[in-house]
């Protein structure tokens, strides 16, 4: 009796064993997020990673990513990969990420890496004598002008800073009529903030009737402001334009206090307009008016802003392209029609597909309405102008 | 002519803070012959510590932090010695010196870890106050920094010369082995310089973040670059050395910059610190061995 | 295998600019200023490849000439100091010179676009590897060729009087210069030689990543350009060579699985590494134990 009673229970144990090794095998495509999670841009890193789980939790709830054979596939997050703004380690990330089943990265953080990285894929899709790698990279947050048209693999869903800036001193224009000068500060040694000024700012306060007076510079570690504030107090603008990040805008600022210069109107550059300024200088960075494609004034974007908090991460624009960029993903995966096969040539075909989707992509939907896509692979988004009132940014200005 | 005076000015008043910087690496070398290149970065973490705690404790006025970020420096002075000098044997200078750099890395990491890479706001002494001297203006919370540097040098000098701890430290300083022969606990001394001088940084760590007006990593790597270059220009081993060569370091820091602008200014910075070491190795107080 | 092949590659480079720090450790001086060659031969050999169409082969050595160049010329002033002075000369030099390329323009039109160094945005587009079809292990074979190459001049320097000369600078000056050792020839040459190997790993660093900007020539680099050898041990080439295997292959990329953690094991592991053996990886002694235990066999123990 005992020796039946045996078999029965291992027959049904085999039975429920190949049952579920077979639910086991669910099909899955995975996405490889990467950034800076060391040192000075530590947040940025530690946000992104944030919203992209809490999106890709959301893509995995409303059912997955829909395959070419119709399965629905499982959406993975690979482990958020640190290259710590460096270029090499940024370099070594993407070609760790090329050897792994994922299909596509979302990164990377710094403008400095972007370059690089963009510069070591393949420039034109089917360039035989081309070598260079091809992987698709959907890049959230590196924010320097004019990058993704380097490459025909890499697209960007990164705000327009020329078309936001040009709206703002449109806006600025109209509203504020008696403001007729402008005065830039720039942080002369990293790129974004760079080119910021010098190609967007200074170039769209012109074409909108202002008159640009000049500009101070300093650098990214600068800790002594007082020259460059005595020079902003001889110019004596009306609009001052800061293309700097949050610690050298908080020590210019706190300068001006000191020496009690105070323009009209301060502008801000569009990373500026995160929780780092309000924590470090709340008070003098009372009034700044900052373009921003992301705020929390919709369903949608407030939803965004509450899973990723679930995650420890905050919501600002960087993030939320982060979060963006999961669902174009999804989206393009599904019109991209992928295999989901893990051998080494289906993996490469799934690639040039999303690729290909992506690059046929005209629309997608952001977190503040439609955002369009561009020739070079970069985006146009909705914006607002949102300003610091009480130590955190509020909108001022809703176009939409 | 009269913006030049104002920008020389106001670049001596910041010097002030690479002279604090500078008297703390100079001390080191002077008495052990060794360059703590983690130090400006063991300021910065103390300066945090300071904030931290006072802010646990419900005291936020500046003088609590600095108070705090006093007792932190001498605390992190006393671990980088012991993680950094102690465990190695003093004559392989190339392992000190890595290891001070492993320490560099790591404070800079933890102090990043622990603040998310944010600036932090800093509690500011004097806030906004402009001393005018004519038509030019003076920063008052600099002027409170060189008060402070003067004191501090004060002190030292006090304690090198007026106390048997100065006695020990100034033999060890100019002959180690012959000290040690007179029954002077060499290890001892070397404890006790760097937790002065780990004291010296706590303050200086907070009085230059309470100047700049926010705590932030992006400090340390500038202040130990400056750092070792008042120090070589002050002279290895001088205080008083170290406090005029800040001053002109800062000064000299913002006449290149009216000149030539922001971008080339640090190169010149770094064409004189090379002119001196041609011209004149021992820098400004170039004397023998030992302190003063 | 893109990836180990990439891996090997940095490997490969960080090795020259490793040994570069090596050959002049052992004359007993620190030098700050290899970022700084590094530097130069990265934006010659890019301008030389990008800008006017070289080959990259003379455009590597013309950035190595240039590198040695430039290293004799701050070698002279620099070596009235010692010691740790020398350490902060170079350290200046090196941010001089980084702060040179950060203003550095130079633009030449291409078709329908500008290309060359713009100072603080960098050096973009040095395409020279995929634009003429070379795959990931060509580019590795190619940079440990030159990697072999160096460490067997170098390994052959160390069993010639040279290397004996340039050691024994380094054990004792006033002995060496007793037996009539030109101190300034021996310092001098040494840090050309650096200068040069310095040179050609940048030109290698400029086309592996395509796109050059100063703040990745800083003293950080410097640092670890130092870090290699001190932590390697200076009793030969291969020392330099397990450092960076240690840095780039083990507490870069292996320790990646650590996630966060990564980055704060890296400033405690170099201070372990530096307090558990001082002396670097592989020091003298080593070798002595190793020669010995090779030798076991003879009687002549």
């Amino acid at each position: 009796m005992n020796k039946i009673a045996l078999a029965v229970a291992a027959a049904f144990a085999t039975t429920l064993g190949f049952l579920g090794s077979a639910v086991a095998q669910e099909k899955t495509v995975t996405i490889a997020p990467f950034g800076v999670k060391t040192g000075v841009l530590r947040l940025f890193g530690l946000n992104s990673e944030a919203a992209i789980k809490a999106a890709v939790e959301e893509v995995n709830k409303a059912g997955g990513v829909k395959l070419a054979d119709g399965s629905k596939a499982k959406m993975l997050a690979a482990d958020y990969l640190d290259d710590r703004c460096n270029a090499e380690e940024g370099i070594a990330v993407v070609r760790r990420i090329v050897g792994s089943e994922a299909l596509v990265a979302v990164g990377p953080t710094c403008s400095n890496v972007a370059e690089p990285l963009y510069g070591i894929l393949q420039k034109t899709v089917d360039d035989t004598k081309d070598t260079g790698l091809q992987f698709p990279i959907l890049t959230d947050v590196a924010i320097k002008v004019g990058l993704a048209k380097i490459s025909e693999w890499s697209f960007r869903n990164v705000p327009s800073e020329l078309t936001m800036y040009s709206s703002l001193y449109y806006w600025l224009k109209t509203t504020r009529p008696e403001l007729k000068t402008v005065y830039g500060g720039v942080e002369e040694d990293f790129a974004h903030s760079r080119a910021s000024w010098h190609v967007v700012m200074k170039d769209r306060a012109n074409a909108n009737g202002y008159q640009v007076l000049g500009e101070s510079k300093w650098l990214l570690n600068d800790a002594n402001f007082s020259t460059q504030v005595r020079e902003i107090k001889k110019a004596n603008p009306d609009i001052l334009s800061i293309a700097a990040h949050p610690f050298t805008t908080c020590g210019l600022l706190k300068e001006m206090q000191r020496q009690g210069v105070k323009p009209k109107l301060i502008v801000g550059l569009t990373s500026t307009s995160s929780l780092e300024t309000m924590q470090a200088c709340p008070k003098q960075a009372e009034g700044m008016i900052i373009p921003s494609s992301f705020a929390p004034v919709n369903k949608e974007a407030r939803f965004a802003a509450e899973q990723t908090a679930k995650q420890k991460g905050s919501a600002d624009l960087h993030s939320m392209a982060s979060w963006e960029n999961v669902f174009i993903l999804k989206e393009a995966m599904e019109r991209a029609g992928l295999s989901g096969k893990k051998d080494a040539a289906s993996i490469q075909s799934d690639r040039r597909k999303l690729r290909d989707a992506l690059a046929a992509t005209k629309t997608t939907k952001g977190l503040l309405g439609v955002n369009k896509r561009t020739e070079d692979r970069e985006a146009d988004k909705p914006y607002v102008f949102v300003h610091a009132k009480g130590g955190s940014w509020v909108v001022l200005h809703n176009p939409l | 002519m009269f913006d030049f005076i104002q920008a020389v000015l106001d670049g001596i008043l910041f010097g002030t803070t690479y002279s604090l910087i500078g008297i703390g690496f100079t001390l080191v070398f002077g008495v052990m012959r060794k360059i703590n290149m983690a130090y400006a970065a063991a300021s910065i973490g103390a300066a945090y510590l300071g904030l931290v705690s006072a802010s646990a404790l419900q005291a936020s006025s500046a003088w609590a932090v600095f108070g705090f970020s006093l007792l932190s420096g001498g605390l992190l002075g006393y671990f980088v010695y012991l993680i950094c000098f102690h465990l190695i044997p003093l004559r392989n200078e190339n392992a000190t010196l890595m290891s001070t750099v492993g320490m560099l890395l790591l404070t800079d990491e933890l102090i990043s870890h622990a603040t998310t890479g944010a600036p932090q706001n800093y509690p500011a002494t004097l806030e906004d106050v402009m001393l005018p001297l004519g038509d030019l203006s003076v920063r008052g919370d600099m002027i409170l920094i060189f008060g402070v540097s003067v004191a501090c040098t004060a002190a030292l000098l006090l304690l090198l010369y007026r106390t048997r701890l100065g006695l020990a430290t100034r033999a060890v300083a100019q002959q180690p082995i012959a000290a040690q022969l007179c029954g002077i606990r060499v290890a001892q001394v070397n404890v006790l310089t760097f937790v002065i001088t780990g004291l010296l940084g706590g303050i200086a760590g907070a009085l230059i973040c309470s100047a700049v007006g926010s705590l932030s990593i992006l400090l340390t790597g500038p202040l130990t670059v400056k750092g070792l270059i008042v120090t070589v220009i002050g002279g290895l081993g001088s205080v008083p050395g170290a406090i005029v060569a800040g001053l002109l370091v800062g000064g000299l820091e913002n006449a290149f910059q009216h000149f030539r602008g922001v971008t080339e200014r640090d190169m010149y910075v770094m064409l004189l610190l090379f002119a001196f070491l041609v011209f004149r190795p021992g820098g400004i107080f170039a004397k023998g061995r030992g302190r003063d | 295998m893109e990836f180990y092949y990439g891996l090997a590659q940095t490997i490969g480079i960080h090795t020259l600019l490793g040994l570069s720090a090596y050959i002049i450790l052992l004359t007993g001086q620190m030098s700050m200023a290899q970022a700084a060659f590094y530097a130069i031969g990265a934006y010659a050999s890019g301008m030389l490849t990008v800008l006017w169409g070289w080959h990259i082969v003379p455009a590597m050595f013309a950035g190595a000439g240039l590198g040695a160049a430039a290293a004799a010329a701050v070698g002279f002033p620099a070596l009235r100091v010692k010691g740790l002075m020398l350490v902060i000369a170079t350290l200046a030099f090196g941010e001089g010179v980084r702060l040179f390329f950060f203003n550095f323009d130079y633009q030449v039109q291409k078709g329908n676009i500008k290309v060359g160094p713009l100072g603080g945005e960098g050096f973009r587009q040095i395409r020279y590897f995929p634009e003429n079809g070379w795959t990931s292990d060509q580019v590795m074979l190619f940079v440990w060729l030159f990697v072999l190459l160096i460490m067997a001049l170098l390994w052959w320097c160390d069993r010639s009087r040279y290397g004996s000369v340039l050691r024994a600078v380094g054990d004792d000056e006033l002995a060496a210069q007793s037996v009539g050792i030109n101190l300034t020839a021996v310092k001098v040459s040494a840090m050309t030689v650096g200068g040069a190997i310095a040179g050609l790993a940048g030109s290698l660093y400029a086309h592996y990543t395509t796109h050059i900007e100063h703040l990745a020539f800083g003293v950080l680099q410097s640092i670890f350009a130092l870090a290699y050898p001190i932590i390697g041990g200076l009793a030969s080439v291969f020392g330099t060579l397990a450092a960076v295997v240690f840095v780039q292959g083990i507490l870069v990329e292996g320790l990646r699985f650590l996630g966060d953690w990564r980055n704060l094991l890296f400033g405690v592991l170099i201070i372990v590494a530096m307090v558990v053996r001082p002396s670097g990886f592989l020091d003298a002694q080593m070798f002595r134990n190793f020669r010995r235990w090779i030798g076991a066999g003879r009687s002549d123990a």
